[in-house]
């Protein structure tokens, strides 16, 4: 039964993706207008630089992707979903949808970014393990904060001021490993900070599953 | 009731202890700072908090120190005044290792003030022309030391007497967790009871929490100022406790965007447990992953035996409690306030 659920949510967020194409085609704009300006601003970016920028460049655009996955929705329908489904299967659904939508995303920018700026990745599996971690970071903090932050009035700001913090750890995180991804820092021992951020991820996604039946209901 | 009285009686202790109690006689600096194998040096000794002029100078005794294993001791000494002396060292031609330069301690042993350490006081140089000298390093020299016991502060180079400030920078950031804690057990309770009495209180200790956030970052910008030369210095320590405290500032205005205060007291409250969550790895998992003149910040715990002894345990630890106390006395009032503020506006 839940499983069943999850499926039919999770086909129900592609196809709304898949019928309000000017959603998502505004995102990858918006991934690929970014890369041009860092290219345009910083002709010739080193790898310190580079490792920074892509981050940076994956966060704004995971932000602006995962926002809209509660407030595209009208309140009143959001309520019919409710009924229909259990919240936290619901709010799984849009977990995962996310997780897979900021993973195109990254992999989308990592493109773009590495054909006007250069490729300084010199460990891909590490760096693809690194992507993967990360949209599930961003996703899970991300969907978490937008299902807060959609209630309020100033939903745009408060999205961001109410996830930075949260999402830093996670972020730092990221930026470490991808810099021993690029062999910019030798360090042998970054498993243990692999662990770290999915100890982050198990510690975040376990509240959302407690917290969320008290966010939807109004 | 009684607890108030307690937080301020412990906190008058803590004022009066803390920084009236003297620091234990040191070492601050020796002169001249270099010598060089096979030399007779004239070192003079400066000392802090010390009475040198209370015991004869033949019961005085001093060394450079190489290692655990060799030093050598002072031939001659003469006592210039209460914080200063002066000793003769015939330093030896040979170093026990070969290298061309190193960094001695220097020790000194008093029969009233006691052991006075200064780590890397002079530096040794070798010299190219081979000389004879009289001096020779001793082995397993340094012993039958005098351990004074007083009621004092350790001596601590770099540090000196802002050691005092570990009554007052330290205690903010226990009861900025104890307020945290109290602050988050609330809005559990609110999400379980719905009872906007709990989220009152919530706020409140939020509220007392973000103020002794802000102190303890204060307290240790001044000492930041002291011990690192810099009251900012962008160390990792210092951005974490920042970003931590912006997540409380985000907790406030989420608070205040809601027209509905039911709506918002509810999810404030849930984002006030999420927060709690993320502030653990912000303020002890990161700040391990980098370098940090912080104490405590490369896997050590911020406090090792070493940092406290037991002259300091008897004011810290009612420094913590009296400053907790405090803290939960302050949102105790504006718990109060809010209820009244309440009745007034009609909502309770």
């Amino acid at each position: 039964m839940f499983v069943k659920n999850l499926i039919i949510l999770l086909r129900k967020e592609f196809l709304l993706e898949f019928r309000q194409r000017y959603a998502i085609s505004g995102i990858v704009l918006y991934v690929f207008s970014m890369v041009f300006v860092v290219y345009i601003a910083s002709i010739k970016v080193q790898p310190q630089v580079w490792n920074i920028l892509f981050w940076l460049i994956v966060l704004f655009a995971s932000i602006n992707a995962v926002v809209k996955s509660f407030v595209q929705e009208s309140g009143a329908r959001q309520l019919y979903y409710y009924q229909l489904a259990d919240p936290v299967t619901l709010l799984l659904a849009k977990i995962m949808y996310n997780t897979l939508l900021l993973l195109v995303l990254s992999t989308l920018a990592f493109g773009a970014y590495s054909v006007v700026a250069g490729n300084p990745v010199k460990d891909y599996p590490l760096f693809a393990l690194i992507i993967l971690l990360g949209s599930l970071g961003f996703s899970i903090a991300f969907t978490f904060i937008a299902s807060i932050a959609a209630r309020a009035n100033n939903s745009a700001t408060l999205m961001a001021i109410l996830s930075f913090p949260v999402i830093l750890p996670i972020l730092l995180t990221l930026v470490r490993l991808s810099a021993i991804a690029l062999r910019l820092i030798q360090d042998t021992s970054y498993k243990r900070d692999i662990i770290n951020l999915l100890a982050v991820d198990v510690i975040l996604i376990t509240l959302t599953f407690v917290l969320f039946p008290y966010i939807w209901k109004d | 009731m009684w607890w108030k009285i307690l937080a301020v009686v412990l906190l008058i202790y803590v004022f009066i202890a803390g920084l009236l109690v003297p620091l234990k006689p040191g070492l601050v600096r020796i002169s001249p700072e270099t010598a060089k194998t096979g030399q007779s040096v004239t070192v003079q000794f400066h000392g802090y908090n010390t009475f040198y002029g209370k015991s004869p100078a033949s019961e005085i005794r001093a060394w450079l120190e190489y290692d655990s294993l060799h030093a050598t001791a002072a031939a001659d000494l003469k006592v210039l005044s209460d914080t200063t002396l002066e000793a003769t060292f015939h330093v030896p031609v040979n170093m026990p290792h070969e290298s061309s330069t190193v960094m001695l301690n220097a020790i000194l042993d008093h029969p009233v003030d006691g052991v006075s350490l200064l780590p890397g006081a002079l530096q040794l140089v070798k010299d190219t022309v081979p000389m004879v000298g009289a001096g020779t390093w001793v082995d397993n020299p340094v012993s039958r030391l005098h351990i004074v016991k007083d009621f004092s502060y350790p001596y601590r180079n770099v540090i000196y007497e802002s050691i005092r400030n570990t009554y007052f920078h330290v205690p903010m950031w226990f009861a900025l967790i104890f307020l945290f804690l109290a602050s988050v057990f609330n809005s559990l309770k609110y999400l379980r009871t719905q009872n906007i009495d709990f989220d009152r209180k919530a706020v409140a200790y939020a509220e007392a929490g973000l103020l002794f956030g802000i102190m303890g970052l204060i307290t240790g910008m001044l000492w930041a100022n002291y011990a690192w030369g810099k009251a900012w210095s962008n160390d990792i320590k210092q951005l974490m406790t920042a970003v931590a405290l912006l997540i409380y500032l985000a907790y406030f205005i989420l608070r205040s965007s809601f027209d509905e205060p039911e709506k918002g007291a509810r999810l404030a409250a849930v984002y006030n447990i999420f927060a709690f969550a993320s502030l653990i790895p912000l303020l002890y998992i990161v700040p391990r992953m980098f370098a940090s003149l912080h104490p405590g910040a490369t896997g050590n715990p911020a406090f090792g035996s070493q940092d406290l002894d037991n002259t300091m345990r008897l004011v810290f630890y009612p420094s913590i409690i009296g400053w907790t106390l405090l803290g939960f006395w302050i949102a105790q009032l504006r718990i109060r306030y809010q209820r009244l503020e309440d009745r007034v506006v009609g909502i309770d």
